[in-house]
C-alpha cells in the first residue's frame, strides 16, 4: 500500500480505533483520557487531510481511489478522495478538535458517551465525503443524523430532549424525501454510482420518465434542504443548536449542517449539472435563507439562538454560490464552508466562555463585559466582522467570490441582495456585541474574570485562524490560479 | 404473486394507520411491527430475500423491543397518557386521508406504467448477495458496521437505567 492509501484509510480507521480503545480500557481511566483521545484523532485527521491534499496536488490527480481491507471488482463502488473532499475533511477535523477543547471544560459527566458519539459523527461525515454512490451517501447521512440527535439529547434535559426530538422528526422527514428520490433515480438508471448516473437520466425521450426524474430531484432537494437548515426547512435548527451543550452546538453549526446538507447539494449539482432548474431552486432557497435568517436573528435575545439563525443566513450564501454552477462559485462555496466553520466555532466558543462565567446566555442580562473578558470580546469582534464579510477578515473573501460568481453568471439581483444582506448580518451582531460587551457592567458581574484553560485556548486559536485566513487568502487564490483552477 | 403483494400492501396500510391511531403506545408499537412484517413479506415476494429477512428481524423484532422498552421506561400514568392523546380525536379523518392518498399513489403508479420488479432476476441476484456485497458494496458494509456502533452508543445514552433513577 502507498502512503496515500494509508492516509486515506486512516479517515475511517482512526475514529473506529478510538471507539474500541475507550470502550475496552478500564472505565475510570477511559473517563480521564477519552476527550484527549478524541482531540488527538481530530488533530490526526487535520494533518492527514492536509498531507493528502498536497500529495494529490503534487501528483496532479483529480481523485485517489482506495478500498478498505479488501479489494473489489474494477467497476464496483469504491471510496475516493478529491481536493474538495479533503478540504471538507480538514474542516471536520478542525471543528471536532475545537469541540473537544470546549468539551474539556463544559462536559463533566457522560464524557465517554460524548466521545463515542463524536467519533461516530466524524465517521459518518468522513464516510459521506469519500463514498462514490448515492445510497452509501444516504447510509452515512443517517449515521450523522443519529449521532447528532443523541448528542443534542446527551444530558437528557427537557430542552435538550425537545431540541433532539424536533431534529429527529425533521431528519426522519428528510430521510423519507431522500430515499424516495433515490428510489425514483434507481428506477431510471439501475445504478446509484456517481459515475453511472450523470445527466443521462434526463435525456430519456419518454415524458413519464423525465417527469419522474424531476420528481426525484424535487424530493432530493427538499431532503437535503432540511439537513442544511435552509428556509423554509429550518424550524429544527435554532432549537437544536440552542438546547445542545455548547461543545455539541459547535459541531452542529460548525460542520454537521455543511456536510449533511451542503456537501450533498455539491454532489447533486455535480451529478445534474445540465439541469438549470436545480440552480434556480438553490438560488431561491439561498436568498430566502439569507434574508429570513438575518431578520429572525435580529429579534433574538439568546446568544446561541442568534448564532443559530446566523447559520441559516450563512447557509444561504453557500447555496447561492452553488447555484452559479461555476468554478468560481464552487471555490467561493468551499472557502465559505471553511470560513463559516472557523467564525461560527469562535462564536460558540465565546458562548461557552460567557455561559461558564456568567451562568446565562440571555444578552439582555449582560453588558460591559469587554473590560472583564477582553479575550472573549476581541474574539467575538473578529468572528462577527468575518461573518459580516468585512475586509480583511476571512469571510470577506469567500463572500466576494460568491458575489462575483453570481455577477458573472448574470444573477445580478441576487448578487445585490447578497451584498446588502451583509448589512443585516452586521446589524444583528453589532446589537449582540453592544448588549454583551459594551455599556455599563451590571454590579453582579463586578468580580467576573476572563475564562481560562482550554476554552480561552480555543478562542485564541480561532481568532488567529480567522485573521490569518483573511490575510493569506490572496495566496490561496494565486495557488488556485497557478494550478489552472481559476 | 401479485395478489399476495397487493394484500400485503393493504395490510401494511391498515397496520400503519392502526399504529398512528391507537391510544395505547404498546399497541401502536405492535401494529408498527405488523406493518413492518407486511413490508418484509412484500420484499420476499419481489425477490429481495435478504432485505426481507433484515426487515423482519431488525424492524419487526428489534425495533419493537426497543419501542416497548422505551415505553416501559417512560412510566407515564394511564390517565395522563389519555390526556396527551386527546388530540387524536381531532384526527379522526386521518385514516380516510391516508387511504385516499394510498389510492392516489396506486393510480399514479399504474397510469405511469410502473411495473413490479421481475422476481426471477431479483431472486438470482439475492442468491449471490454475499458476493455482490463483498465485491461491489464495500462502503455499505462499513456503513452498516458504523450504524450498529452508533445505534449501540445511542441506546446506551438514552436508555441507561441507572441514569434515569
Amino acid at each position: 500500500m502507498s502512503a496515500m492509501a494509508y492516509i486515506a484509510v486512516s479517515f475511517l480507521v482512526v475514529p473506529l480505533v478510538i471507539i474500541i480503545i475507550i470502550n475496552l480500557i478500564q472505565r475510570d481511566f477511559a473517563k480521564k483520557i477519552c476527550i484527549y483521545l478524541a482531540g488527538a484523532s481530530a488533530a490526526i485527521q487535520m494533518a492527514s487531510s492536509a498531507v493528502e491534499f498536497f500529495m494529490l496536488s503534487a501528483n496532479r490527480l483529480h481523485e485517489y481511489r482506495f478500498t478498505l481491507l479488501w479489494n473489489m471488482e474494477e467497476d464496483a463502488e469504491h471510496f475516493g478522495v478529491t481536493s474538495l473532499s479533503l478540504v471538507v475533511m480538514f474542516c471536520i477535523g478542525f471543528v471536532s478538535f475545537i469541540s473537544a477543547l470546549i468539551a474539556l471544560r463544559t462536559i463533566d459527566k457522560r464524557k465517554i458517551y460524548y466521545v463515542n458519539l463524536l467519533m461516530t459523527l466524524v465517521l459518518g461525515m468522513n464516510g459521506m465525503v469519500i463514498v462514490t454512490d448515492l445510497f452509501s451517501l444516504y447510509v452515512f447521512l443517517e449515521i450523522v443524523g443519529i449521532s447528532s440527535f443523541v448528542l443534542i439529547a446527551l444530558f437528557r434535559s427537557e430542552t435538550g430532549l425537545e431540541g433532539a426530538f424536533k431534529y429527529l422528526v425533521m431528519s426522519a422527514l428528510a430521510s423519507i424525501f431522500i430515499l424516495t428520490g433515490l428510489s425514483l433515480i434507481f428506477m431510471q438508471t439501475g445504478s446509484l454510482l456517481y459515475s453511472k448516473i450523470g445527466s443521462n437520466i434526463l435525456i430519456a425521450e419518454d415524458g413519464t420518465k423525465q417527469t419522474l426524474a424531476y420528481v426525484a430531484l424535487i424530493f432530493l432537494i427538499s431532503g437535503f434542504a432540511v439537513k442544511t437548515g435552509a428556509v423554509p426547512f429550518h424550524s429544527w435548527l435554532p432549537d437544536a443548536h440552542q438546547s445542545a451543550d455548547t461543545a455539541v452546538s459547535i459541531l452542529l453549526s460548525g460542520i454537521v449542517i455543511k456536510v449533511a446538507g451542503v456537501y450533498s447539494f455539491i454532489v447533486l449539482t455535480d451529478l445534474f449539472k445540465n439541469v438549470p432548474a436545480i440552480n434556480t431552486v438553490l438560488a431561491i432557497l439561498g436568498i430566502l435563507s439569507i434574508i429570513t435568517g438575518a431578520l429572525l436573528a435580529l429579534r433574538q435575545t439568546h446568544f446561541k439562538r442568534i448564532a443559530a439563525y446566523s447559520s441559516v443566513s450563512q447557509m444561504g450564501y453557500i447555496l447561492l454560490g452553488l447555484s452559479t454552477g461555476s468554478t468560481l462559485g464552487l471555490v467561493g462555496v468551499v472557502a465559505h464552508i471553511f470560513n463559516h466553520a472557523t467564525f461560527k466555532s469562535a462564536l460558540f466558543a465565546n458562548a461557552a466562555a460567557l455561559h461558564e462565567q456568567t451562568g446565562t446566555l440571555d444578552i439582555d442580562e449582560m453588558g460591559g463585559l469587554q473590560s472583564r473578558m477582553p479575550v472573549t470580546g476581541f474574539s467575538n469582534i473578529a468572528a462577527f466582522l468575518s461573518t459580516a464579510g468585512i475586509p480583511p477578515f476571512a469571510g470577506f473573501w469567500s463572500k466576494l467570490l460568491i458575489i462575483m460568481a453570481l455577477w458573472n453568471r448574470g444573477f445580478r439581483v441576487f448578487a445585490g441582495i447578497a451584498l446588502f444582506s451583509s448589512i443585516l448580518t452586521a446589524a444583528y451582531y453589532l446589537r449582540l456585541q453592544k448588549k454583551v460587551f459594551f455599556g455599563k457592567l451590571p454590579d453582579k458581574y463586578a468580580d467576573l474574570k476572563e475564562i481560562g484553560g482550554t476554552v480561552r485556548f480555543a478562542e485564541i486559536i480561532l481568532t488567529v485562524v480567522i485573521i490569518a485566513a483573511g490575510v493569506c487568502f490572496p495566496l490561496a487564490l494565486l495557488y488556485l490560479k497557478g494550478r489552472g483552477i481559476l | 404473486m401479485e395478489a399476495v403483494i397487493y394484500t400485503c400492501l393493504g395490510l401494511m396500510l391498515i397496520f400503519g394507520v392502526m399504529a398512528v391511531m391507537f391510544h395505547s403506545m404498546t399497541k401502536s408499537a405492535i401494529a408498527l411491527a405488523a406493518a413492518s412484517a407486511a413490508l418484509g413479506a412484500i420484499m420476499y415476494e419481489t425477490g429481495a430475500i435478504w432485505s426481507a429477512l433484515l426487515e423482519i428481524s431488525v424492524c419487526s423484532g428489534l425495533v419493537t423491543v426497543i419501542f416497548i422498552s422505551a415505553i416501559s421506561l417512560s412510566n407515564m400514568d394511564k390517565k395522563e397518557l389519555e390526556k396527551v392523546y386527546e388530540d387524536k380525536k381531532r384526527m379522526s379523518l386521518l385514516p380516510v386521508v391516508l387511504i385516499l392518498s394510498g389510492a392516489v399513489l396506486v393510480i399514479a403508479a399504474l397510469s405511469a406504467g410502473v411495473s413490479l420488479p421481475h422476481a426471477d432476476a431479483s431472486a438470482k441476484a439475492a442468491g449471490d448477495l454475499r458476493e455482490i456485497l463483498w465485491n461491489n458494496r464495500q462502503a455499505d458494509i462499513w456503513g452498516q458496521i458504523i450504524v450498529m456502533i452508533t445505534g449501540a452508543a445511542a441506546v446506551s445514552v438514552l436508555f441507561r437505567e441507572s441514569d434515569w433513577k
